[in-house]
């Protein structure tokens, strides 16, 4: 692993490569040929029709990655403020460049080819055309919309957790009581457009016009600076009273270690998202894989469960480990800390996190999927004692800066490279593969998964060691690429 | 002064940046006891004359020796040094108090003697009810510095380290601060201070080594005249000369 990950630059290229060509060939085969998918799944029926029924579903998927990944204008027009220009002028200018991003782009290699080869020959030019605007009003809905939200989200946290609970019903209402709603929205919406009314257009064409409105209205009510964070006005940033003794006892370095990784958590907006979205992939996302509607099963799927429904913080988290203390780390390399010190302290809390969210999402296993506690229970283990591990590797090879207050919006992986994602692969694989190779001997993968866990677990000493040879070993690289 | 030890050794020093040699240090050493000040231009070299000691840089070639063992490869510096150069050695989504809490952890104090040990310093510590209670983030420049700089202070036992340490404080503050280095120097604590103002590191240090262009032009005792000295150089650098 570490030859391969010293040797990043050029795989990281090829995996990036080989993605983006897949992506792309994807699409584009998905929409010259779309009869040939259609026909599979839903025989008889008219290609543009199963695309209308599915487009806004298709549209809120996508809205969810760019909630991950799109980027917010709002920091680029920070250092522009003190200039004689209008903020309303400047607002306009960042929304307007802002259109320039992939996530608008990469939709049409899939919308182009499927409305020249099906839209087109069904519905004719002219309606046809309305359909193709009105896919490219939804598309800019979606962008102006992330906008907003992030923008919102970012001044009113609590309204994340009122808005999931709703994306929580509808979903269930929709997909396990099986009102279908959203598809039969989307199919008279677009199939009323393709007939020539000019309603559904005006009704799309006003939903983007208020995202515009909205979106830059926030964009310009978001740039008054942060509120100070005191503590007096803000009494939950201190951790609660029990951990707080807990930690600040007499733990010596190790506790204070420990407590400084959660008052990180606790009190700086990025890592706090981390956390609260590995919380959601851990508990909602986790009870739609165990869901009836929606159950995959196979070696393969066991274990990306079992590795999301404990080990979610640790794949989402664990990377960025050190990249978090970027803006500290000449505080603790020129104090009195070993490194092994530092390390475990990190291990331990990756560890602890297992459990918690082992703990959170066992109500799922027992009232969805029973008879997948198996999994739940060695993949604990497994989580704990193998993929903090693996994590460990990569972040203590991390040499990206992570601004931990960096107020762009309200979660994003904004500032994280294609590394980050090319290296969950090599993370989450090997128990994935091992699980399949075993086949129908399950009981048997899961006991030898667990047992290594276990044994890793017992040799946290060993790996803090281990860890700290190389931190100390890549010391200078890593705070030149921290300053960096 | 004769039986002091050896405390530092800048041992052929060298570090560059692509071709721009930022530092080369022949031979410089410091004793313990010494309290040297550290003057020159912007981009003359000095935080990284500082850096380098610290171990936050690595020189290409030379070593830098604290009691004789190399920075690098013997970490056991940092048991007894005390240090700040600048904003990242803050952590600044802990409260005043956690901080002190934290480094003080680290040197193995407990919380008591953390308090114990930080009492004398607690006239240079932004203290007043709104300040304590803040993270240290939401502090001004010079606040945020005062706390960085009082840490390094209070756990400092052999030598202590500090770029700057003059600028953003408001005067009451600079006064304060040079009182406690120079209780701290008559104690014997070893210091090496990098500062732009000359009359203060000329009121604190007993030697002053002056840095210009990545070298050494100058290092000598502080004497009557060295004040007036430093100044005639730097308002005739621009012409390059040296009186």
């Amino acid at each position: 692993m570490r030859a391969l990950i010293q040797r990043k630059s050029w795989i990281t290229w090829l995996v990036i490569g080989f993605v983006t060509f897949y992506v792309i060939s994807t699409l584009l085969t998905l929409g010259f040929f779309f009869e040939s998918f259609s026909r599979l799944t839903l025989p008889g029926v008219s290609p543009v029709l199963v695309v209308n029924q599915y487009l806004l579903a298709a549209f809120l998927s996508l809205f969810f990655i760019r909630f991950l990944f799109q980027k917010t204008p709002r920091m680029k027009i920070v250092p522009y403020l003190h200039l004689p220009v209008s903020r309303t002028s400047l607002a306009t200018f960042f929304q307007v460049s802002s259109l320039a991003t992939v996530h608008n782009v990469y939709p049409f290699l899939f919308f182009i080819p499927f409305w020249m080869r099906f839209v087109v020959p069904d519905a004719g030019l002219a309606a046809a055309s309305s359909w193709m605007l009105a896919v490219v009003l939804l598309i800019l809905a979606s962008h102006f919309a992330i906008l907003y939200l992030r923008s919102t989200l970012q001044q009113h946290t609590g309204l994340f957790y009122v808005l999931t609970l709703l994306l929580v019903v509808t979903a269930v209402i929709d997909e396990w009581l099986g009102a279908g709603l959203q598809r039969m929205l989307s199919e008279f919406l677009f199939t009323d457009i393709l007939r020539g009314s000019l309603l559904g257009t005006a009704f799309v064409a006003s939903f983007t016009a208020l995202g515009v409105v909205l979106s830059t209205r926030s964009l310009l009510s978001g740039l008054r600076p942060d509120p100070p964070s005191a503590t007096r006005e803000h009494p939950w940033l201190r951790l609660p009273r029990t951990a707080e003794r807990l930690l600040a006892a007499d733990w010596g370095a190790e506790g204070q270690l420990i407590r400084l990784e959660l008052l990180l958590m606790w009190r700086n907006r990025r890592p706090r998202h981390y956390l609260i979205i590995s919380l959601l992939f851990s508990t909602m996302y986790l009870a739609f894989m165990l869901g009836p509607g929606n159950r995959i099963t196979g070696a393969g799927m066991n274990a990306l469960i079992g590795l999301f429904a404990s080990g979610g913080f640790i794949l989402n988290y664990g990377q960025l480990m050190f990249g978090w203390d970027s803006s500290y780390y000449p505080a603790l390399v020129t104090r009195n800390i070993a490194y092994r010190t530092l390390v475990k302290s990190k291990l331990v809390v990756l560890q602890a996190s297992c459990l918690v969210l082992f703990a959170i999402s066992l109500p799922l296993f027992l009232l969805l999927a029973p008879d997948r506690m198996d999994v739940h229970f060695a993949f604990l283990f497994y989580n704990a004692g193998i993929t903090s591990v693996l994590v460990m590797e990569l972040a203590a090879r991390n040499r990206q800066a992570i601004d931990i207050g960096r107020s762009g919006g309200f979660f994003n992986y904004e500032g994280l490279s294609s590394r980050h994602w090319i290296w969950f692969i090599p993370t989450a694989l090997p128990p994935v593969l091992f699980m399949m190779a075993m086949g129908n001997h399950r009981q048997l993968a899961l006991g030898i998964l667990a047992s290594v866990g276990f044994v890793s677990i017992m040799a946290t000493n060993l790996w803090a060691r281990y860890f700290a040879r190389g931190l100390q070993a890549r010391k200078q690289r890593m705070l030149t690429g921290f300053r960096e | 002064m004769n039986n002091a030890v050896m405390l530092l050794e800048f041992n052929d020093i060298r570090k560059s940046y692509g071709e721009k040699v930022a530092l080369h240090v022949p031979s410089w050493t410091m004793q313990s006891g010494e309290v040297v000040g550290l003057v020159g231009s912007n981009g003359a070299g000095k935080t990284t004359f500082l850096r380098l000691l610290l171990d936050l840089l690595e020189p290409d070639s030379g070593q830098v020796l604290f009691e004789g063992r190399s920075v690098v490869h013997d970490q056991s510096w940092r048991l007894t040094t005390g240090s700040f150069l600048d904003r990242s050695f803050l952590i600044e989504y802990l409260t005043i108090g956690e901080y002190l809490e934290f480094v003080g952890a680290t040197y193995g104090l407990r919380k008591a003697d953390v308090a114990r040990a930080i009492e004398p310093f607690t006239n240079f510590l932004p203290v007043s009810t709104a300040d304590s209670r803040r993270l240290i983030r939401d502090l001004s420049t010079g606040n945020a510095k005062k706390v960085g700089i009082a840490a390094a202070l209070f756990v400092a036992e052999r030598l202590l380290v500090l770029d700057e340490p003059f600028a953003n404080l408001d005067p009451p503050s600079q006064i304060r601060l040079k009182q406690h280095l120079l209780r701290l120097s008559g104690q014997g604590l070893s210091m090496l201070i990098s500062s732009h103002d000359l009359g203060h590191v000329t009121d604190v240090c007993s030697r002053i080594t002056l840095i210009g262009r990545g070298e050494i032009l100058r290092d000598e005792a502080r004497s009557e005249e060295t004040l007036e000295s430093l100044e005639s150089y730097f308002s005739s650098e621009e012409t390059g000369e040296l009186t």
